[in-house]
């Protein structure tokens, strides 16, 4: 008896020849568990979601829903059949039908079945009220988009799977959207599993997330390890939230880097006195002091709203970013010089 | 490996699958029957054929073939331009009315155009009672031959050109126009560097339904005595008996038909062309014609409208009124409940098991049974004779070979002679109109909307009837309409696979004219044609709209 809501055991996932996502291995514990899988464009990410809702077919591993095994070499129940709702990116509503009749086919599967969520509701807080008599041709691709994902989650599924849910939707809507949406899925203990490209949302939505990088399944873990604990470089370069500066490690708590001086915190992994590694710099790491007499030179200042991105020029021209509150003691322009506090501690030293 | 590709091949089979193969099969038995018949031994007449005019035939064929080309080009073009463009008295009647010259078949015209302008005819008739009794005779033009067939086809399938371009040009955006004036092209620059070239796939496609209709035309040709290889096929089979000729010639017709498709294909190359889209398209303001031009734009619109369907119109009923007596002794009610029985069961057919092809193909996504489906519908691309031609012969050679094997009665009466064949030869040579209509429709399909329907819990034939046929009825509509009007017309396959004493309007017409008795052909051809106007009218919604 397996004790995990869904099994992915060593799948490959192939959306052609040459892209393919090898030797998938993951599981989601609980029913209501929502995961995010993160990617570049291209990779295989809807392939797998695909592949789990039984669009594709597998030549290798299983995969397993509720202790039954829905693909496998020699089993493959049909999507109709999986009780697994998809939410496509692009229209894929029904076009000969208005909206809200699109949205009632979702809630037609579910009409024999304990009744979960309200037709009403999804409407309203996917901000659907006022397009729900117009046909797919008449409204914007986030409208469809939403309405897409209203019919899905009226489905009741077993599991939900959303392709870039919200990469559509309006920049307004957006931020609520996700907090609603979140706050439903946990609320009727939704499993889903969401594939997006935006960091954020991964962070934000997911109780876990996969990094897919260059047909492998890199890191899968909570989203705050896959941030602050990212296990290789290709994973570090894709979140793009860190420069990777050389230095020598000098003692149990300690490095000296060329640009940066002594660095002191805590190891997440052992390296030997004396070896030469590539240390993670994330923006928040450094901080502003304007009284210390490590000044680094501003080439790019990004303004954020609540805080500042500034990029910084080392001697040896590596570029840094710090994060600081955007107020006004923080303001430095380009070319100016940008004091950072010395010593510098961070909290887990990540390096490779 | 074989055994992967049979497991494989094992995956994809399933109830659509079969259903779609075995109706491709049946599209396909002719066009295979026609293929075979390059092994087969041929009678005496070959030879004969050989050393004497079977290259006047091609000969022939390939006038013809090149006049109505041009001629269609021209008319089809030009007509469309201007509709499209210009905004000018009329512009919005000549729209749909240039499409009513679908109504008439070639041979209806070739009789309105022989009963004008021969000697004594209408226009003698017409001339003397304006100016009095003198030798008209002499000063009429004749439009016999070989200019008179070309003449009636071109103006019968104009129409082809006209729709396509047209809808081509419709879908041009303003911007290619705007992009025109930027680059300071001057109006007839644009037209030709621009606006013609990118309109070139609708032209082409036009252009070879055109040929094809051309190449298989039986009832002018033959009423202008003209020899060509449809008629050389005909006469192969019914006065020599030489069925194996006769598909001997189809192969090098059809081999003729496929070289056009094929040189086209070369010359376009790699070449990518105008799509609209949604959000790129920028609708055309039509420039307003005044003066000089705006009058010549409305003559020539109207000038191409008479001659192409009012002339035709006006000559058979001035005819009909004139020659009551024939009207009188036709039996109405039965040539159209005939013609009826034939649309009816034609189009259930076609529209059924397209649409089950359609989605077999659909569902099942195999290559194999993809080109299957692509070569069973150049069934298209074949005269009407000789689909009836390989249809019996492929039925003779099923029942000397299978059915008196196995020691059954003959099944020829069943398929030859018989409403059931006939029905079945119009399947088989209507198959791809329906087919390719149905797979336009479909086109617009996302393949995630069928998924959509998986993943909402609904079966691959819920998906069919719940999603698919109501959102693709306005398709099967406008196909009901264009195999009615298709069969209405049609008259080599009819009148060779008819029961006895089956008559239709076409046949009838053809019957009479055949007989020198044009006047007598007037009242069916009439009817023919406004039975035809009446199902265009509703479909130029249709055409007009997409």
């Amino acid at each position: 008896m397996n004790k995990n809501f869904l099994e992915i055991d060593n799948v490959t996932f192939t959306a052609s020849a040459k892209n393919k996502v090898n030797n998938v291995s993951l599981h989601i514990e609980n029913k209501g568990d929502i995961i995010c899988l993160l990617g570049p464009s291209g990779i295989g990410k809807t392939t797998i979601l695909r592949t789990i809702a039984g669009l594709e077919r597998i030549d290798s591993g299983k995969i397993i829903l509720n202790n039954k095994v829905i693909s496998s070499k020699d089993t493959h129940v049909e999507p109709e059949n999986r009780n697994i709702s998809l939410a496509f990116q692009d229209n894929s509503l029904f076009p000969h039908y208005n909206v809200v009749k699109n949205i009632k086919f979702g809630a037609e599967r579910n009409k024999n079945k304990k009744k979960n969520l309200n037709i009403e509701d999804v409407i309203k807080f996917l901000h659907l009220e006022n397009v729900v008599n117009k046909f797919p041709h008449q409204i914007s691709s986030g409208e469809a988009q939403r309405a897409s994902l209203a019919r899905s989650l009226l489905s009741n599924p077993d599991l939900l799977l959303l392709d870039e849910p919200l990469s559509n939707v309006d920049q307004n809507f957006k931020e609520e959207i996700q907090v609603k949406l979140k706050q439903v899925l946990t609320e009727h203990k939704i499993t889903t599993i969401i594939v997006t490209h935006d960091s954020y949302e991964a962070f934000y939505l997911g109780t876990k997330c996969g990094i897919i990088l260059d047909g492998q399944l890199k890191q899968y873990d909570d989203p705050y390890n896959v941030y602050h604990f990212p296990n290789s470089i290709e994973v570090v370069n894709f979140l793009n939230r860190g420069t990777l500066i050389p230095a020598r490690v000098t003692g149990e708590n300690s490095l000296e880097s060329i640009d940066l001086g002594t660095i002191k915190g805590n190891f997440i992994k052992h390296y030997p006195k004396g070896s030469n590694v590539k240390l993670l710099i994330q923006p928040e790491d450094l901080e502003h002091d304007d009284g210390s007499n490590l000044k680094l030179e501003v080439v790019d200042r990004q303004f954020r709203g609540t805080n500042f991105i500034y990029t910084l020029k080392t001697p040896n021209n590596l570029m840094i970013p710090v994060f600081v509150h955007s107020h006004h003691i923080h303001q430095h322009e380009v070319d100016e010089k940008f004091g950072i506090k010395r010593p510098i501690n961070i909290d887990h030293i990540v390096c490779f | 490996m074989l055994w992967a590709l049979y497991k494989m091949f094992l995956k994809k089979i399933n109830i659509w699958y079969i259903s779609s193969f075995l109706i491709s099969l049946i599209v396909a038995v002719p066009i295979l029957t026609v293929f075979s018949s390059f092994f087969d031994t041929t009678g005496n007449y070959s030879i004969i054929l050989k050393n004497t005019f079977l290259y006047e035939y091609i000969f022939n064929s390939l006038i013809l073939l090149v006049g109505v080309l041009i001629l269609t080009f021209v008319i089809g073009v030009s007509c469309a331009y201007l509709v499209s463009f210009y905004s000018f008295p009329g512009v919005n009647f000549f729209k749909w009315a240039l499409i009513l010259s679908f109504a008439v078949p070639a041979y209806i015209y070739a009789y309105s155009l022989t009963a004008f302008f021969e000697n004594y005819g209408t226009a003698f008739s017409i001339l003397k009672n304006i100016f009095g009794e003198a030798r008209y005779n002499s000063y009429i033009p004749k439009f016999d031959g070989m200019i008179g067939a070309i003449l009636s086809i071109s103006f019968s399938l104009f129409g082809y050109v006209y729709v396509l371009t047209r809808a081509s040009f419709h879908y041009q955006s303003q911007n290619l126009i705007e992009l025109g004036k930027n680059l300071g092209f001057s109006k007839k620059k644009s037209f030709l560097n621009i606006i013609l070239p990118s309109a070139r796939p609708a032209i082409v496609a036009g252009l070879s339904l055109v040929a094809m209709e051309t190449l298989s035309d039986f009832g002018s040709v033959s009423f202008f005595g003209i020899s060509t290889l449809t008629t050389a096929i005909y006469n192969a089979w019914i006065s020599f008996d030489d069925l194996a000729l006769a598909n001997r010639l189809s192969f090098y017709l059809l081999i003729f038909i496929l070289g056009l498709f094929i040189l086209e294909n070369f010359s376009r190359k790699k070449a990518q062309y105008h799509t609209p889209t949604k959000s790129g398209f920028k609708k055309k303001m039509p420039i307003n014609l005044t003066g000089r031009k705006s009058f010549l734009a409305f003559i020539f619109c109207s000038l191409v409208f008479f001659v192409s369907f009012l002339f035709p119109v006006l000559q058979m009923l001035y005819w009909t009124i004139s020659f009551p007596k024939h009207l009188t002794d036709l039996n109405l009610i039965k040539l159209f409940s005939n013609t009826m029985l034939l649309v009816f069961l034609s189009s259930i057919l076609l529209i059924s098991l397209s649409f089950i092809s359609n989605y077999g193909n659909r569902v099942t996504r195999s290559k194999l049974l993809s080109i299957l489906t692509t070569f069973s519908i150049s069934g298209y691309a074949i005269p009407g004779i000789i689909l009836a031609v390989a249809f019996i012969t492929f039925i003779s050679w099923f029942d000397n070979n299978v059915i008196s094997f196995f020691g059954f009665k003959t099944i020829k009466s069943i398929f030859i002679g018989s409403v059931l064949g006939l029905i079945l030869v119009y399947f088989i040579r209507f198959y791809s109109l329906a087919s390719n209509g149905l797979k336009s429709g479909y086109l617009k399909i996302n393949y995630s909307i069928d998924e959509s329907a998986y993943l909402l819990g609904y079966s691959k034939f819920k998906t069919f009837t719940n999603i698919h046929i109501p959102y693709l009825k306005n398709s099967m509509l406008l196909i009901g309409i264009l195999i009615t009007i298709e069969v209405i017309k049609e008259l080599p396959i009819t009148l060779i696979m008819r029961p006895f004493n089956f008559e239709t309007f076409a046949t009838t017409a053809y019957i009479f004219a055949s007989q020198d008795l044009l006047e007598a052909a007037a009242a069916p051809s009439l009817f023919l044609i406004i039975i035809a106007s009446f199902f265009i009218l509703i479909t130029s919604r249709f055409i007009l709209k997409d």
